[in-house]
């Protein structure tokens, strides 16, 4: 029985591959320079370097996946656990992904002005389908092709500032593929229905409140009982509506499919969503003082004039749209993947982990 | 060899090397981002842009165009920072319980140059370089043709989605969908285009990776090139003093030079 | 010469094999008709005779494929690619997408192969010229309309001077001109080695064109004979395979009973 699929098979003598061995390298790499970042380089006087950590962190990450596919190299003579997951499919997948990113991304975060981007979809989805990696790239490239190439109407003059973020998401989109969160399981359990149906959404009441807090808690809206208070109220009620239709969706889902994957991607997204304000919020702040021309930017201007400083505003602020739009884009893209069919699916490089275990007729 | 492959352009701006004009488009906007205040971006502006541009005879329509992109996010850093800047002391003017300070002025103003000096120095490069020729330039440097090809395709994929997004519109619209009415409609309206879109999208890769393999896509190595794109050892001098430009203003902002510099702040 | 021998193939995810013991000898300069009911497996065995299965798209395979001898079970797709061509119906997903002319377009698999530059260009002013496509070769190939795409679909695949070529229903979006000048290119091709293996729903093209015809069904291989035998052959019909309107005409002049003498080449 031949399948003619090509995979380097390099063994050195007598050494057994240990593939956490990778991970480790690269950890270790990624924490040294963070630390030795933090330690020494920036006790810069100037301000805006020292909050800046989103430098030193891409700085690490590159490092980290050098450090990951030199340790693979040495052991096997080979990176194939990178190169596996750019075969030609995946290399065809990337332009679609990379143009529904920017596409989505336009016409929704610029022309709708609602605070979600929705930029992040192909990335997501090829982070699922092919790999960590090849969703990391996808988001580099399309925010750097977004700013550097597209003409108007499809540009974006902030776009590659924030190519970091979007290779962060890849890379945990493809992770939580890995591990089974995106596999279908329909037909679970009733028991484990209503657990992951609390905790999910558990997560998202957490964040509503949170929302909630921010806008009407003391911080928040005293300063603006006059002219501009409908204003921020309808921004809130949009944020809170957006989440409380995610909630809605996701128990439909859950529910009519009983499956509890729905709960785990929405998890993720939360997941990926907070990371996301994270990296974002640094660079927003010290490059473009926290105005990025999107439908976020009067959320930015009411923090600060709540007293927050620009670094912090931006943060506020991405905590409260990051997790919103990450949770819609996960939800969107799991829609996707179930609708695909399994054949399609199978063909990609991390297909075998979105198709419904024992579902007759296995992977070859 | 067909003429009409591997036409050099009309100014000799034109016939520089992609890979320069790309060098000079980054150099300026990392350089602008990094040397701060207003002056700095300015005079980046000046000669890394305009100067330029109307050597390459593109001036008018660059401003157009780069005003027409900076306008939106120009507006909003004007307005955010005029009137929210908090801490700020010194009063300019006053609407309603809202006030504009000379400090917020100051930062919008920085804020604006920075966008001022990106965007144009983006929008020089994508009206005097073709995307296609940017990729052969890379590919002749030994950039894998895979990657060539990622880089030309998303190029070419945004058009393409657009126009099969406005064709699925219409079929809509033709059957009822209005898209002409509130956020709320346009938002569930989204969904039914969105839908297609994708899926079509997404139906198209496996044909195509099929046609690519069958065309020996899959083969390693280098393919061969019918053209590319000339170069100069003067241009690759230049690409490296550009380089050397942008990391010492990037050294002097580090250690604080810049800031006593007393114009530039 | 490209041998296939007892060959089953199996889609990934698939619940049973789609071809069953499936043997077909493609010899230099022939040109094979292949036939059946939809989802008999004409696609898959094209699929499978490129290559393209199990390489591009995964699957099981079992049996041999061979050419000229050599087994080429185990070689990887671009060695393949420099052999075989593959034309697919839809002419839109088999153009690269990343040409700006029809020139590169046609060019493409040799540049991909690293044939070396002056044949490159040779060869695609040649593939251009075989189908009188030449006015076209400065245009951008996303402006063309699906017949002359699938024309400069075809010339791609000429380009290569392919010792085998398979064909998957390719004349489905050309014009009578179109089929006229994409045919004599194929009789060419023939005359000149190349083997042809054509699969087609419309039995009248197979009948002129092909000198041998296979009908598949449910992917096993019922009848392999030459064309005028097969495609006279009384079980066509319960295989789901339209008869060729020329033998339609003559059966229905037989059971009116009437003693019509029509000329070999109006039927042939």
């Amino acid at each position: 029985m031949s399948q003619g699929v090509q995979v380097p098979t390099a063994s050195p003598s007598g050494m057994r591959t240990l593939g956490w061995l990778r991970y480790v390298a690269a950890l270790v790499v990624f924490a040294v320079i963070v630390g030795a970042g933090i330690a020494f380089v920036w006790d810069f006087s100037v301000e805006e370097a020292t909050r800046s950590w989103a430098i030193l962190t891409a700085i690490a990450l590159a490092a980290a996946f050098a450090a990951y596919a030199a340790a693979e190299y040495w052991q096997t003579g080979a990176v194939t656990s990178i190169s596996r997951q750019f075969d030609t499919r995946t290399i065809v997948l990337m332009p679609i992904a990379i143009a529904l990113n920017i596409v989505l991304g336009q016409a929704v975060g610029a022309a709708l002005k609602i605070p979600i981007y929705l930029d992040s979809i192909g990335t997501i989805l090829i982070g699922a389908l092919a790999g960590p990696i090849p969703g990391a790239l996808t988001g580099v490239a399309a925010n750097l092709i977004w700013t550097y190439v597209l003409p108007p109407p499809f540009h974006s003059d902030i776009a590659a500032a924030f190519a970091l973020v979007a290779a962060v998401i890849g890379l945990m989109a493809g992770g939580f593929a890995r591990i089974g969160w995106m596999r279908p399981r329909p037909d679970s359990s009733g028991t484990t229905l209503l657990v992951g149906g609390f905790v999910a959404v558990g997560l998202v009441l957490l964040m509503a409140w949170y929302a909630y807090d921010r806008f009407y808690g003391s911080q928040g809206l005293d300063l603006f009982a006059g002219t501009s208070d409908p204003l921020f109220q309808v921004l809130a009620v949009v944020v809170g509506v957006l989440a409380v239709a995610a909630v809605i969706v996701f128990a439909v889902l859950l529910f009519m499919r009983r499956d509890v994957t729905v709960a785990y991607v929405v998890v993720a997204g939360i997941g990926t969503g907070i990371v996301s304000a994270l990296i974002s919020a640094p660079i927003a702040a010290n490059l473009f003082s926290g105005v990025t021309g999107a439908g976020t930017d009067f959320l930015v201007a009411v923090f600060r004039q709540s007293g927050s400083d620009i670094s912090t505003a931006t943060f506020q602020q991405g905590l409260l749209s990051d997790p919103v739009d990450k949770l819609v884009t996960f939800m969107i893209v799991y829609v996707i993947l179930i609708s695909m069919a399994r054949r399609t699916k199978a063909r990609f490089p991390q297909g075998e982990y979105l198709i419904e275990r024992g579902a007759g007729g296995g992977i070859d | 060899m067909p003429d009409f492959l591997g036409q050099p352009g009309p100014t000799p701006w034109h016939r520089l090397a992609p890979l320069t004009k790309l060098v000079i488009a980054i150099g300026t906007a990392i350089a602008a981002v990094l040397v701060g205040g207003v002056i700095g971006p300015l005079l980046l502006v000046l000669f890394g842009v305009l100067l330029p541009a109307r050597a390459a005879g593109v001036l008018p329509r660059l401003m157009r165009l780069s005003l027409l992109l900076s306008l939106p996010i120009g507006v909003s850093a004007l307005l955010v920072n005029l009137f929210f800047y908090p801490g700020g002391q010194q009063v300019l003017f006053q609407v309603g319980p809202i006030t504009a300070t000379t400090e917020g002025l100051a930062l919008a103003l920085q804020t604006l140059a920075r966008i001022l000096a990106i965007s144009g120095a983006i929008t020089l490069f994508y009206l005097t370089t073709r995307p296609a020729d940017l990729v052969l330039d890379l590919e002749r440097r030994g950039v894998s043709a895979r990657v060539g090809f990622v880089a030309n395709a998303s190029v070419q994929a945004v058009p393409s989605m657009l126009d099969r997004a406005t064709t699925i519109v219409a079929a809509q619209r033709a059957r009822g969908l209005d898209t002409q009415a509130g956020i709320w409609r346009r938002v569930r309206g989204l969904v039914p285009i969105v839908g297609p879109v994708i899926m079509g999208a997404i139906a198209q890769v496996e044909e195509r990776t099929m046609a690519l393999e069958a065309r020996g896509f899959t083969r390693p190595g280098p393919r061969t090139l019918l053209w590319t794109p000339g170069d100069s050892s003067r241009q690759r001098l230049a690409r490296w003093l550009v380089v050397a430009g942008v990391v010492a203003v990037g050294v002097a902002r580090a250690t604080g030079l810049l800031s006593s510099v007393a114009w530039l702040g | 010469m490209l041998t296939l021998v007892d060959v089953s193939y199996r889609y990934a995810g698939g619940e049973s094999p789609s071809l069953r013991d499936v043997t077909l000898k493609l010899a230099n300069g022939e040109v094979v008709g292949l036939t059946g009911a939809s989802e008999s497996g004409k696609s898959t065995l094209c699929l499978v005779a490129s290559g393209l299965a199990p390489r591009t798209i995964r699957g099981t395979l079992e049996g041999q494929l061979s050419i000229d001898g050599q087994d080429m079970t185990s070689a990887p797709m671009h060695v393949l690619a420099a052999s075989i061509g593959i034309g697919f119906q839809d002419p839109v997903a088999q153009l690269s997408g990343v040409c700006g002319t029809v020139f590169e377009e046609i060019a493409f698999t040799p540049m991909n192969l690293a044939v070396p530059r002056d044949e490159v260009i040779a060869r695609t002013w040649a593939a251009l010229a075989a189908l009188r496509i030449e006015a076209l070769a400065p245009r951008a190939p996303n402006t063309l309309s699906g017949g002359q795409m699938q024309l400069v679909a075809i010339a791609g695949l000429l380009a290569m001077q392919p010792r085998h070529l398979v064909l998957d229903e390719p004349t489905a979006q050309l014009d009578p001109a179109g089929t006229a000048l994409v045919g004599a290119a194929l009789a060419r091709l023939a005359e000149g080695g190349t083997s042809i293996l054509i699969a087609e729903q419309k039995t009248d093209l197979l009948s002129r064109i092909c000198s041998r015809v296979l009908v598949l069904d449910a992917g096993r291989v019922v009848l392999d004979g030459p064309a005028a035998e097969v495609l006279a052959d009384p079980r066509l019909d319960e295989l789901g395979v339209p008869v060729p309107s020329a033998i339609r005409l003559r059966r229905a002049i037989d059971a009116a009973g009437l003693m019509l003498d029509i000329p070999a080449d109006l039927v042939a």
